[in-house]
């Protein structure tokens, strides 16, 4: 009896409005998925971290896809561009590398070094990804070290004693920095401040996004609105910002003196509660207008977890922040999850995994495919007001909402030298009252509604859509970094 | 080691040969492979390193107390950004694209990436000493040189798949091609320059043979020490502190003889049974809080399993 209730008593959650595939690679193919891109014509390529580079036409049957060797000899390739089905570039562990097909023969012989000038440790951690920056360059996001790890004795590029400290490490040049690249390959330091942004993103309107790894110096995981200069949190990389002072410890300084850390900060734009949500951020995109559900929002995949993260943003006093749930949150999801493209129709989402060699299981390329055109029955806009939130449900509900569906409660993150923090200050926000202000959207006032805070909404089962469906997700995450005026 | 790579001699590797769990890959006299990775410095001259940033010892971090601890991180002999290129059991060399020249050669076989990539069915490579090793006989090492500044710009593949490194020292710029001759301990190196080009054969002496990576820890009798030794050599620590800090995965301080939650069912008792398992089968239960299927599974032989129980019940005392 027991048994067969287990069905109705698990929520209903969330590869149900998907359909995931697995996409194999060649037959004894370590499938270590880098990084993964469309070329213009539709040809699909997946860069695997000992080196190879394969590329095929994608098929409708999963088992029909013949993968072709296109190029190799990459170390631990993380960021692809598929320029063409003839020419790639690929940021490899030392550089941003151009392999080019000259003679259409099928495979690449020509790599010529398209930038460089990141230093490399000789650390396994150090890996980089790229996102195009809309002009013929790029914006490079460059992984720190890991402590877990040595150095070599001659490295790649100046080497800072100061840098190597601590536990993600930036020994060598711009490690936890995030580079500007230039149609030409010139390199400059962007923005500062990462332990390992393991995925950077510049969406439609030319807005540059990044997450990061819940650890030291991330609360939590972490997803930010990257901008020219700033400091996002993690101290190791100031060692290579000019403004910082020569000779000074990042790390000792911001230890002892965590006032004056969050003063020098940009905070998340949306902190994303690392067990409940994401423990490690992918890389993020912008779900594409023509894409059935939540065409503009954001995903972010869990690169230590089976699931991807739905982010719902806006532009509240001039900054960003917004909300976090599920997209998916399935064990026919692998949990390696890290690089994310939409297939040239915008419709379906191919993702690449990867534990970086730690793990086979959490390896491979998915397809991901909605089972309707339909959007399933969920929250599809979390806005903040002056005393609460706006909710807008995809369909109208069976009646009117009312206090006791929602639960809202809040809490702080303060990052320090911890690998994590715990959530701070918790406080029950009780809802003051429901208001409907359109078909599918309420208005909700809560009482003690302050900036600063990261605002938890449970969504109760008896919420039921007009067509009696269960919401497919009842746990949000809201980052009030700014409340709007009344 | 012989008969494996007599093995592979059998096979022909022909191009578009494809990377694969096997961690000794090979190329032919043909059609060689390129790998770029962490490859060993077998003993080079430091004075070859002009170009490179030179690396210190540096004090060891305590996780637990986000301060230093004590002892010193050693450094690794490998070099950060070369290439290595395999013709086969005639010729392996290291060109290097910091210095923008050959560093060394060898033959008779090419790299063991096993400490690096990790073994397919037993599971992680190892955390600190992860160098790729040379497997075959080294012949020739490079000797420090005054030259102008280099800079790598990349290569070019001949039809066969042979590597043309391309690059400039000060404003002159150079190609060059290093392939293997018909001959022991040599090797052929054309090298270009506005279209001249010099072509020598150089034949070397045995320096040093190499056998790859020495995958047995050389237990001899199970003891927590040992188990300590086959923690850090296969980087648990990566995901699991020991002294109770937070990571990827679930500290193992006070883990032997708990109560354990777990995603799977009711809490269960993390007796040596449940250690076992959760070596070889980390997917049968998963501890609450941490994602499953990530931890793959690991295959110890009788010693290194053993040790590695005793060390982890001892986290508990």
């Amino acid at each position: 009896m027991k048994a067969l209730l287990l069905p109705f008593l698990v929520a209903p959650l969330l590869a149900g409005s998907y359909q995931i595939e697995n996409i194999p690679f060649p037959e004894n193919v370590p499938p270590e998925v880098g990084a993964i891109d469309f070329a213009p014509d539709g040809t699909f390529f997946a860069v695997l971290r000992r080196g190879d580079v394969f590329r095929a036409i994608p098929q409708e049957e999963a088992s029909d896809w013949e993968w072709e060797l296109f190029a190799t000899g990459f170390h631990n390739g993380c960021g692809i561009d598929a320029l063409s089905r003839d020419k790639i570039r690929v940021t490899q562990m030392a550089e941003f590398t151009e392999a080019t097909d000259t003679d259409q023969d099928g495979a690449a012989d020509q790599y010529r070094v398209f930038a460089s000038g990141w230093g490399l440790s000789g650390n396994y951690h150090e890996t980089n990804t790229i996102t195009n920056d809309g002009q013929g360059g790029y914006y490079i996001a460059v992984g720190t070290a890991s402590h877990n790890g040595p150095t070599a004795e001659h490295t790649l590029g100046e080497y800072s004693k100061i840098g190597r400290r601590g536990r993600n490490f930036s020994a060598v040049k711009w490690k936890g920095c995030t580079l500007h690249c230039d149609a030409k390959g010139n390199l400059t330091p962007f923005c500062f401040g990462f332990r390992m942004h393991n995925g950077i993103h510049r969406d439609s309107v030319g807005n540059l996004w990044g997450g990061d790894n819940q650890g030291d110096w991330r609360a939590t995981t972490p997803f930010f609105h990257l901008k020219k200069g700033s400091f996002y949190g993690h101290p190791s990389s100031l060692v290579w910002d000019e403004r910082w002072p020569k000779g000074r410890d990042p790390l000792d300084t911001y230890r002892r003196d965590l006032a004056t850390y969050n003063s020098h900060r940009t905070w998340p734009a949306v902190q994303i509660p690392h067990a409940e949500m994401n423990r490690s951020a992918g890389e993020p995109y912008e779900i594409p207008k023509n894409f059935p559900h939540f065409p503009g929002q954001m995903l972010l995949p869990d690169n230590n977890g089976n699931r991807i993260t739905r982010i719902m943003l806006e532009e509240v006093n001039g900054v960003y922040q917004g909300a976090c749930t599920h997209f998916i949150d399935s064990k026919e999801l692998r949990s390696g999850n890290h690089r994310i493209r939409f297939s040239p129709d915008g419709q379906q989402i191919y993702i690449g995994q990867t534990g970086r060699g730690w793990g086979k299981e959490a390896e491979g390329l998915q397809r991901i495919t909605p089972k309707k055109k339909d959007e399933p029955f969920d929250i599809t806009a979390l806005k903040i007001t002056s005393n609460g939130f706006e909710i807008t449900f995809t369909k109208e509900l069976a009646r009117m909402l009312k206090k006791e569906d929602l639960s809202f409660q809040s809490f702080t993150y303060q990052s320090r030298w911890t690998y994590g923090s715990e959530q701070e200050d918790k406080r029950k926000n009780g809802v003051r009252g429901v208001e409907k202000t359109g078909d599918r959207t309420y208005r909700v006032s809560l009482e003690d509604f302050h900036p600063g805070r990261v605002y938890q909404l449970d969504v109760d089962e008896k919420v039921k859509s007009k067509e009696w469906k269960p919401i497919q997700n009842s746990l949000f995450y809201y980052t009030a970094n700014e409340v709007p005026e009344g | 080691m012989r008969t494996f790579l007599i093995l592979l001699l059998s096979i022909s590797a022909g191009f578009g040969e494809l990377l694969t769990f096997d961690t000794t890959p090979f190329g032919s006299k043909e059609s060689p492979l390129i790998l770029r990775t962490f490859v060993p410095d077998p003993g080079l001259d430091p004075g070859v390193f002009a170009n490179h940033g030179k690396a210190a010892r540096s004090p060891k971090y305590n996780p637990a107390e986000g301060d230093d601890a004590e002892g010193e991180y050693e450094m690794m002999k490998v070099i950060p950004a070369a290439i290595a290129v395999n013709h086969g059991p005639s010729l392996s060399y290291v060109w290097d694209t910091t210095e923008c020249r050959l560093l060394y050669a060898w033959q008779g076989g090419f790299l063991d990436l096993f400490p690096y990539w990790g073994d397919e069915g037993k599971g992680g490579r190892r955390a600190f000493d992860y160098s790729a090793r040379l497997v075959g006989s080294l012949f020739y090492l490079a000797k420090p040189a005054a030259r102008p500044k280099p800079k790598f710009l990349g290569y070019t593949l001949s039809k066969e798949g042979v590597p043309t490194f391309q690059f400039k020292l000060g404003e002159a710029e150079y190609g060059q091609t290093i392939e293997p001759v018909n001959r022991g301990y040599s090797f052929k190196i054309a090298t270009s320059r506005g279209g001249r080009s010099d072509s020598t054969t150089y034949t070397g002496k045995l320096i040093s043979r190499h056998q790859g990576f020495d995958r047995d820890l050389k237990i001899k009798k199970a003891t927590t020490k040992a188990g300590q030794e086959v923690f850090k050599a296969y980087g648990c620590v990566a995901c699991h502190s020991v002294d109770g800090s937070k990571g990827h995965g679930p500290s193992l301080a006070g883990l032997f003889g708990s109560k354990r939650p777990i995603l799977e069912g009711d809490p269960v008792l993390a007796d040596e049974a449940y250690l076992k398992e959760s070596l070889s089968k980390p997917g049968a239960k998963t501890a609450e809080g941490f994602p499953p299927g990530y931890m793959p599974p690991y295959k110890f032989n009788e010693m290194e399993g053993a040790s590695l129980i005793l060390y982890l019940k001892s986290l508990s005392k």
